[in-house]
């Protein structure tokens, strides 16, 4: 396959996962939203996770991001085992680490964008010009700088998810979560948004791994992890990845 | 996170949702606000009560008595006296800055045709002092003639001697002026009410020597004014001891013990001592040490303690009500954090996964809760300070005033309390905040991701 081009098996993956397993329990009943997953992801990938509603691929994505734990397995990070820190080194490890795009954009209202973009940096205890001048440069770099005082509530899903990836930029985390990005968005501002995503990992070499059920969407992805009933079925590398590569060649 | 990032962020939320902000508050203005006032109600009438205490002599001051003046002592044993011996043995008690011995002796003034009993009083000088005049000055340490200081209420105590009427029998003011005229002082009283008549030996009784003594001061305190010094007369005990030995020479003065062969003693026994004491804490430890010699011991401290004690009791109760509405105000406190986080649920979950310390969330949500606290606190002291204004003001118009007069304002806000209140209601905010603080800290990140 032309994708061994893009995955460089030299090189020690950011993400290792062995053997995921998640249960959990429904009254008398035990549901494996997880049922032994394993797979890597390199640095300046973007990867989809793809599957149905209740396949697993947000569990996975919220193990991933260490919001919730596992019930067995491993997970390292930059070869750093998240599975096992408790719940304030997760905290931390996410603040230094990790930048998250929410489906519903999660801009908190009483902030203007670029104080939104800023806030993962006021969590690290960056003064406020400091953070607001990158806040700039990277609302700037989603193309939405002209919305910097504009309050959440006076922007458009489009440019609300732009400053939310802003946001998940400001603190140069090793990876991005994305979780399902584009579905709150129409199909036009979905494709722009994501045409960003992509661009971002190429340029600014970034690392974003994106939840879908969207196939097309799962299409602007270097690769695809395609997950039914708690397991791995598929591993395949996109079309228009190989395009872009073949192009770039 | 900066500390002035979690300040402002705490109070833009509070800024958010301002109806609610100001009801929430209101409640903690309302509750410092009755805190307060019941207090400043029970601190009023406590200080007003030492001042009256007070004002019957200083805090600090022991009185003692001796038993053995009064008859009715063990005559096997030698009497105890109050001696100048005895009264120098005070001295050496710890916390006592100095003593004093009180010589009382029943004479009779006269000025025209106005008379009157005077129970003159020798005073050391430490004791004078302490007396405020309204008119005169003390006498000098280096006069050698007695003179004397009148209580303000002592004039009306002037009858005349021809028609027996004086002030206290028909409520007129007599025509006596102690300061202007010369005032004549009969020492011998036995003397005087027995003159014309013949003795035991049938010899007339000579009417007694009069001396001219001098004024020296009046008590401060007006016509109408009473204090603890009022009806009295005061003068130096040196000076009044030199006096009446001069008058008596070998006989036996009265009021004085005489020995078992009823010869006069070569010293003076004095009716009480004053102790002073260096700080209010020490006077009931030096008062025991007093009793313990065997004298009695008296202090106004005493008398205050005992009111302080029921006043006590008063006050409390007063702040317990005032604390009702408090506690009323924590748990509407309380009850607006657990609604904003539930409003803020999803807003917390971001938050959290952002990467925002736990420890943050937690400080944010007790920022809040303290800064209710903190304005409804400020503006409760403000509102007590104008119904503490009101209430003296309507108090001081009422007639309850004019029988307590002097009495001042009946509530009472001392720095301490407003600072004290104010920490109590920061505390009270921040203790109403604490639980729904640690369940915002509890919540899960996972909250952010949940789609409704």
């Amino acid at each position: 396959m032309s994708g061994d081009k893009t995955v460089k098996k030299h090189k020690k993956p950011i993400i290792e996962v062995r053997d995921l397993y998640k249960i959990y329990r429904l009254g008398d009943t035990r549901v494996h939203a997880l049922d032994g997953v394993s797979f890597d992801i390199y640095k300046g990938e973007f990867v989809a996770i793809v599957g149905a509603s209740g396949s697993g691929k947000s569990t996975l994505l919220n193990m991933l991001a260490g919001l919730e734990p596992p019930t067995k397995g491993e997970i390292s990070i930059a070869g750093k085992r998240i599975d096992r820190l408790s719940e304030s080194e997760l905290v931390a490890f996410r603040r230094s680490n990790v930048g998250f795009i929410f489906q519903s954009y999660n801009l908190l209202n009483t902030m203007d964008a670029e104080e939104n973009v800023a806030m993962p940096l006021m969590f690290r205890g960056v003064p406020r010009e400091e953070r607001l001048k990158k806040a700039r440069k990277l609302l700037e770099l989603v193309g939405v700088l002209s919305q910097a005082r504009h309050m959440p509530n006076q922007m458009s899903g489009g440019q609300q998810q732009r400053v939310g990836i802003a946001r998940a930029l400001v603190s140069d985390p090793r990876i991005i979560f994305a979780d399902e990005p584009t579905g709150n968005l129409d199909s036009k501002s979905g494709m722009e948004v994501l045409s960003l995503m992509q661009r971002l990992v190429r340029e600014e070499k970034q690392t974003l791994v994106m939840v879908t059920h969207d196939n097309t969407i799962a299409g602007y992805a270097d690769k695809r992890i395609r997950i039914s009933d708690g397991k791995i079925i598929d591993v395949e590398y996109g079309e228009f990845a190989k395009e872009l590569e073949g192009r770039d060649a | 996170m900066r500390f002035t990032d979690l300040l402002l962020l705490s109070i833009n939320n509070l800024k958010r949702r301002k109806l609610r902000t100001f009801l929430t508050v209101l409640g903690v203005i309302i509750g410092t606000a009755s805190i307060v006032v019941m207090l400043s109600l029970g601190i009023g009438q406590s200080e007003a009560n030492k001042e009256m205490i007070e004002s019957y002599g200083s805090l600090t001051t022991i009185s003692v008595y001796s038993n053995s003046m009064y008859g009715s002592q063990d005559s096997s044993t030698d009497p105890l006296y109050l001696t100048d011996e005895v009264i120098e043995s005070f001295k050496g008690i710890e916390h006592v800055t100095g003593a004093g011995p009180l010589l009382r002796y029943g004479a009779i003034a006269k000025q025209g045709v106005y008379e009157t009993y005077l129970s003159l009083q020798g005073v050391t000088r430490q004791y004078m002092e302490n007396i405020p005049l309204a008119e005169g000055h003390y006498p000098k340490e280096t006069d050698t003639e007695l003179s004397i200081i009148y209580g303000n209420q002592v004039i009306r105590d002037f009858t005349n001697s021809k028609t027996g009427e004086g002030f206290w029998s028909n409520g007129e003011e007599v025509d006596v002026d102690l300061m202007g005229r010369s005032v004549f002082i009969i020492f011998d009283t036995d003397a005087y009410y027995s003159q014309g008549s013949t003795d035991a030996d049938g010899n007339v009784i000579a009417a007694p020597k009069k001396y001219i003594v001098p004024t020296a001061g009046i008590v401060d305190g007006g016509e109408s004014g009473y204090g603890n010094y009022s009806y009295g007369a005061y003068c130096d005990i040196d000076l009044l001891k030199e006096k009446l030995r001069s008058i008596y020479k070998k006989k036996p003065i009265p009021g004085q013990p005489t020995n078992s062969k009823g010869k006069p003693l070569s010293y003076f026994v004095y009716d009480s001592a004053e102790v002073y004491v260096d700080d209010m804490d020490n006077v009931a430890e030096v008062q025991e040490a007093i009793s313990s010699m065997g004298f009695q011991a008296s202090s106004n401290m005493e008398w205050l303690e005992q009111s302080q004690d029921s006043m006590r009791m008063q006050q409390a109760v007063l702040g317990g009500i005032g604390a009702v509405s408090l506690f009323v105000a924590a748990i509407g406190i309380a009850n607006t954090m657990m609604m904003s986080i539930y409003e803020r649920t999803k807003e917390i979950g971001v938050m959290k996964v952002l990467g925002c310390d736990m420890d943050n969330i937690r400080d944010m949500f007790l920022m809040e809760s303290g800064f209710i606290g903190l304005t409804g606190g400020i503006c409760g002291i403000v509102l007590s300070l104008a119904i503490s204004k009101i209430i003296n003001t309507l108090y001081m118009q009422s007639e309850a005033a004019m029988y307590s007069a002097g009495m001042g304002d009946i509530s009472r806000i001392p720095m301490w309390l407003v600072i004290l209140a104010l920490c109590f209601a920061v505390l009270v905010g921040m203790l109403a905040g604490l639980f729904p603080a640690l369940r915002a800290m509890r919540l899960s990140p996972l909250s952010a991701i949940r789609n409704e």
